[in-house]
């Protein structure tokens, strides 16, 4: 066999050289000849019926277009795993920064006060913020009949009947916060028209070949007209899998004919796209005196704000990463995602999985402190090896060097703190 | 509209400016050096940091007329003649760059930092790039790729040395 050229060798990026020099071009490094600009109208109340007058921002003189949901040329939606955002609020709009209208101008100067020309009228409606308000049947409806958009139930032995056995058990609530990426580069793009008739989008992305899906839909375009072009992405950590600008810049180039750029500053990028799912916990574990873990009962209740985005595979990989790398015979696991009125949440670094050790590993510190064990020990002694079964039947054959990982820590830990 | 004259990357520009244009604007709108990048616009993350005067400066806080007189490098005039400065070299080297948003900013504190100081310790090292935020690195490779550009530089000087004495 050849050695491996990559593998094991120290290998330089492809787009190292470029980046340390300043010559990687992200999206806001990217001009067109004739191009126009682009600056999104967003709401700013979290729950109202809208109407739109643009009589006055239309006059100002380098306006040459504003778009409203009416000039959406296909499905005025889009959405990951539901359809449910506008791509330009029709009626309502459900949380601030929800997008109203898009304004074309020939600078970014004249677009941005044109914005402030627009005339909102807003109906307001009772709005709700907090998930466990949401779930009850009385609470303001989001979106449909019910806020509960996603329920994932794991059943593993009988939590009931194995609290009776344990000798101790801690029950507490947990809460996580919302969190942004707030990855270094804030969102920007550019449209134009192809030779061909097609419409071209440059912005950074996580995901180009879905991005083409959407734009192609909400333009009522076949995919084969439309093109995404991925360049240099300044960070994302899954704040860019929902689409921002991708459908206002397509519509933009597609009925003007010409290039349309866009850049959001950092405050408009807080607005645009998801957080981190900040998550309710009810933890109730118990084990033995001896520190044997035998039961937890968990609730989990996700905040994902207007739009569902990745919610439900968020809301499931918490479920399933609830009980944390520990042996437990018996586990009861309900996980939700409900909507509200609060900024959309959707995919960050984890996916679910970051949350929930903020309730299982405290648990454990509780548990071990009341037990009278060393909290590394009482690790120890519960943890995944091979050949563990987790909670939802998984059964563990290989690579879990979780009692090494823990061995390591400790003895670098102790290590540091001599 | 004010007239300015200021020196950027070894080149004089005489230029007429909008009162109210930032320095970063200037840099990238009208000399078309997209390099440094505009992360916040208010000072906080750094991806917009020039030297101005041997002096780091966020150039999203610098008014395009206040920069009248002065002499600024931005990233595009680290590299000599094609070659990469060690600073940009070692952050290869070592991984430091990811999404290389915020790399060009760092590169210039990391040279503003070694021009001064030309071996920091890593405590220095992270103060020296303090008004920078990554948000890929963790900043460990960050540091340990201006340590070696340290060492890279102070080799430079040894080969340079030793060649002009063999001459």
């Amino acid at each position: 066999m050849k050695p491996l050229q990559v593998v094991g060798n120290r290998v330089l990026r492809v787009d190292g050289k470029a980046k340390v020099q300043g010559a990687a071009l992200y999206p806001q490094d990217i001009n067109m000849e004739g191009m126009l600009y682009g600056a999104t109208l967003r709401s700013d109340k979290p729950h109202a019926f809208i109407t739109i007058d643009l009589e006055e921002a239309e006059k100002i003189p380098g306006v040459v277009k504003i778009l409203t949901a009416k000039d959406v040329t296909g499905h005025n939606h889009h959405g990951v795993l539901f359809k449910d955002h506008d791509v330009l609020c029709a009626e309502k709009v459900r949380r601030i920064g929800d997008p109203m209208a898009f304004v074309i101008g020939t600078s970014e100067r004249i677009a941005k006060e044109a914005l402030k020309k627009i005339k909102v009228h807003y109906q307001e409606i009772p709005a709700v913020f907090d998930p466990l308000e949401a779930m009850e049947e009385r609470a303001p409806k989001i979106h449909g009949e019910s806020n509960i958009i996603y329920h994932y139930k794991c059943r593993k032995g009988n939590v009931d009947e194995a609290f009776k056995a344990c000798d101790i058990i801690v029950e507490r609530a947990y809460q996580t916060s919302m969190v942004d990426h707030a990855f270094l580069q804030p969102e920007a793009g550019i449209a134009y028209m192809d030779e061909d008739g097609s419409v071209v989008v440059l912005a950074a992305t996580q995901y180009p070949h879905f991005d083409q899906l959407e734009v192609a839909e909400a333009l009522g375009l076949p995919t084969e007209k439309v093109r995404i072009i991925n360049p240099a992405v300044g960070g994302a950590f899954g704040g860019r899998e929902d689409i921002t600008m991708q459908i206002h810049l397509a519509l933009a180039a597609y009925l003007t004919g010409k290039p349309v750029k866009v850049v959001y500053g950092r405050e408009e990028s807080f607005y645009a796209h998801s957080k981190r799912h900040p998550i309710m916990m009810k933890y109730k574990t118990g084990a033995t005196k001896e520190g044997k873990l035998l039961a937890m009962e968990v609730m989990l209740v996700g905040d994902t704000g207007a739009y569902a985005s990745w919610a439900i595979n968020v809301m499931r990989k918490a479920g399933v990463h609830a009980p944390g790398p520990y042996e437990i015979p018996n586990v009861k696991v309900d996980s939700y995602a409900v909507y509200t009125n609060n900024p959309f949440c959707g995919a960050m670094r984890g996916f679910g999985a970051t949350q929930t050790p903020i309730g299982s590993e405290q648990q454990m510190d509780i548990l071990a402190r009341e037990l009278g064990i060393d909290p590394i020990q009482f690790r120890l002694m519960n943890c995944f090896r091979v050949g563990s079964e987790t909670a939802n039947g998984q059964i563990l054959h290989e690579s879990i060097p979780l009692v090494q990982c823990i061995e390591a820590v400790k003895d670098r830990m102790f290590q540091e703190l001599r | 509209m004010i007239s300015i004259s200021l020196t950027v990357n070894k080149q004089v520009y005489q230029v007429e400016v909008e009162e109210d244009l930032r320095l970063i604007d200037f840099i990238r709108d009208k000399l078309m050096l997209t390099g440094t990048k505009e992360g916040c616009g208010e000072g906080e993350c750094g991806a917009c940091t020039i030297i101005m005067d041997g002096k780091t400066v966020n150039s999203c806080l610098v008014m395009a007329f206040q920069a009248h007189g002065s002499r600024i490098t931005t990233i595009e005039g680290v590299a000599k003649d094609g070659a990469l400065h060690p600073i940009q070299q070692a952050f290869l080297d070592v991984g430091a760059v990811q999404c290389g948003f915020c790399t060009p900013g760092m590169v210039l504190s990391a040279k503003a930092l070694l021009d001064e100081n030309e071996v920091p310790n890593r405590h220095q090292i992270r103060e020296g790039i303090s008004g920078n935020l990554c948000r890929c690195t963790g900043y460990n490779k960050i540091v340990d790729a201006i340590e070696l550009a340290s060492s890279y530089i102070k080799e430079g000087q040894q080969d340079e040395t030793s060649s002009s004495g063999r001459q």
